[in-house]
């Protein structure tokens, strides 16, 4: 039986429809877009609190002088994938939304690497979240950035990059010697306003 | 259907649609992806991480300031540690994610890419200068806020002749050589038309040396440039190299002035080289950091609101290279957006190829391009690193002095 339009349940049903669209809407924005204004943000808090070795192939570096088995001949050194774990509190009475978080590596006073990522996350208000955040090291680009940022450093020390690297790659089973997180910074966005809060740390504390 | 039926089911889409309009604007609102692919860990991270933190910053600040006509820009950047191959695999992410154009950096992965940005009509801006990368007839979609490379090369050479050796009234010809990685796309991009240009002023021309961009001894290269006994040495490295080739020839008496290119000239190089700088005179496409030019309080601003645990002395005049380059592409978007085609093809020639003088300040040459020239600039700022201070030497405008050749022969290398 065919039913018959009316115009009152129609008008009806798509206002409840579009009320309910704006109350998920209007959720997403306080949640999401922010547009509620604030009066101010607390910078909310960023602590470094574990790195971890999250994979690794051992030491070994190939000049491009060695014929490989397969592929191509290149200078390879060995990566290492170090997972570093940060929580961030937020201490506003509303969620702030995590946009942009870099931080450069020291490997004992030498800067190794400068890690940034860029995917957002919300931190609920008066909580805590924790992000681990990857940073993929290799023997061949170490060695090279090693010599252009603390090539005079090495020199003045009588280091040889070689076996810092070596010393490094061998040593980082045991994290035997301190990496330090330094220069980061955390951009937070809530209602219209960002802030951003600097931070660093170091492993083993 | 009735007449009615019909009035009523239009009059329900209507305020749908209004209600649908009058949602908050957020929500709606359209985000601009802007690719970056930096080097904050190879081999030139000694100048290229300081350079990937202005960029970051430079697009914070015009969010800040509207994005892109009301627009967000949301600007994505990784790291490829100066790997061609690791910059080709960020090159077709940041496709995939829909970037309209991408912030480049290296010579090598900038020349290697030229080819596929220009079938996909994505606009690279890098931080390659490269004076290869400036016919549009070749590389139509790179482009860069500096004077390019050859043309620092060029300028530089032509300061010191003016200021430098013209004033001895010797009655010889000067001596020229060049320090730089042979291998390197960036450091011999610019070495047949600085010797074009010793050429054309008369020079004598020495023997190469090649300089790795990692070497921290140099004294074998300089006991070769010694037997030749060179006035003026151009160097076409980046900071550490140059300043510890400045150290050796300092330490074994070479006696020759230092020309420098833009990447080898900033403000570690008196920390890196010490007395042996004192003289060196280098490629300026913009201000120092923190020098005094227009805009560059905001570049200040911007370092210590969005990096505040990076100390402002470490800060370099790379962040200021990166604010033009950043410059360039915020304006060439703001003006295809308005044309109504914020498309890879709008961007270009909607907006950079409408650039008549663009005054971008922080001390760069204004801005132009036309479809058929995209070298940004006539000439280059040449600064001297004196007591202790950087100071202009001259400003070379090579267009004004040699305008047939500017127009007719040196267009592309």
């Amino acid at each position: 039986m065919k039913r018959k339009w009316s115009p009152i349940k129609t008008l009806v049903a798509v206002f409840v429809g579009i009320v309910f669209l704006a109350g998920m809407v209007g959720c997403a924005t306080t949640q999401g877009a922010g547009t509620a204004s604030v009066s101010s943000i607390k910078p909310p808090t960023v602590k470094l609190v574990d790195v971890q070795l999250a994979h690794y192939w051992g030491w070994w570096y190939f000049s491009k002088k060695v014929k490989p088995t397969k592929g191509k001949a290149g200078n390879y050194g060995a990566p290492m994938d170090l997972s570093f774990v940060f929580e961030i509190t937020n201490p506003n009475s509303f969620p702030v939304q995590l946009d942009g978080f870099k931080f450069t590596v020291a490997f004992e006073e030498f800067d190794v690497n400068t890690i940034n990522a860029f995917e957002t996350m919300w931190i609920p208000a008066g909580k805590t979240n924790q992000l681990a955040v990857h940073g993929m090291f290799d023997a061949r680009t170490s060695l090279l950035s090693l010599l252009v940022t603390g090539g005079f450093k090495l020199k003045a020390k009588h280091l040889n990059v070689w076996q810092q690297l070596e010393k490094w790659w061998t040593g980082i089973t045991t994290f035997s010697f301190p990496i330090t997180v330094k220069e980061g910074a955390a951009t937070f966005h809530a209602g219209g306003k960002t802030i951003v809060t600097s931070f660093n740390g170091k492993f083993p504390q | 259907m009735k007449v009615r039926e019909i009035l009523l089911k239009l009059g329900i889409i209507i305020l749908v649609m209004g209600l649908i309009a009058s949602f908050p604007g957020a929500v709606f609102a359209k985000s601009i992806r802007v690719g970056g692919i930096m080097d904050m860990t190879g081999a030139t991270s000694d100048v290229g991480k300081d350079y990937a933190l202005g960029m970051a910053e430079a697009f914070n600040y015009f969010n800040e300031k509207g994005g892109i006509n009301g627009k967000t820009i949301k600007y994505t950047y990784f790291d490829y540690g100066y790997r061609i191959p690791e910059a080709l695999t960020k090159y077709t992410l940041l496709k995939r994610l829909k970037c309209v154009a991408i912030e480049g950096w290296g010579t090598g992965d900038t020349e290697a890419l030229s080819p596929t940005i220009t079938k996909d009509k994505i606009p690279y801006v890098s931080a390659s200068y490269s004076a290869h990368l400036t016919n549009p007839k070749k590389t139509p979609y790179n482009l860069f806020f500096s004077s390019d490379y050859s043309t620092n090369a060029r300028a530089c050479l032509t300061a010191w002749y003016d200021k430098i050796w013209k004033p001895k009234n010797l009655k010889r010809k000067p001596r020229f050589a060049c320090c730089y990685m042979f291998a390197s796309p960036y450091c011999s991009a610019p070495i047949k038309a600085i010797k074009d240009q010793a050429k054309l002023l008369g020079f004598e021309i020495g023997p190469d040396q090649n300089v790795s961009l990692f070497a921290l001894d140099t004294k074998s290269q300089i006991l070769a440039l010694k037997k030749f006994k060179p006035d003026v040495v151009w160097h076409g490295n980046t900071t550490m190299s140059v300043a510890a080739t400045l150290r050796d020839a300092y330490s074994l008496g070479l006696g020759a002035d230092w020309i420098i290119n833009n990447w080898g000239f900033d403000e570690n190089l008196p920390r890196l080289a010490g007395k042996a700088a004192e003289g060196a005179i280098g490629a300026t496409p913009c201000a120092f950091f923190g020098q005094k030019s227009d805009g560059m309080d905001i570049v200040v601003a911007s370092a210590k609101k969005y990096n505040p645990g990076v100390p402002l002395k470490k800060r370099l005049i790379r962040t200021v290279q990166a604010w033009g380059d950043a410059l360039i592409l915020w304006e060439a978007m703001k003006r295809a957006d308005k044309a109504g085609d914020l498309t890879g093809q709008g961007i270009l020639k909607k907006g950079f190829e409408t650039f008549r003088n663009f005054h971008i300040g922080l001390g760069a040459s204004d801005v132009t391009y036309t479809p058929t020239d995209h070298r940004p600039a006539p000439g280059c700022m040449v600064q001297q690193y004196k007591n202790g201070k950087f100071v202009r030497l001259e400003y070379v405008n090579l267009k004004k002095r040699w305008p047939q050749k500017w127009e007719k022969e040196w267009l592309g290398w």
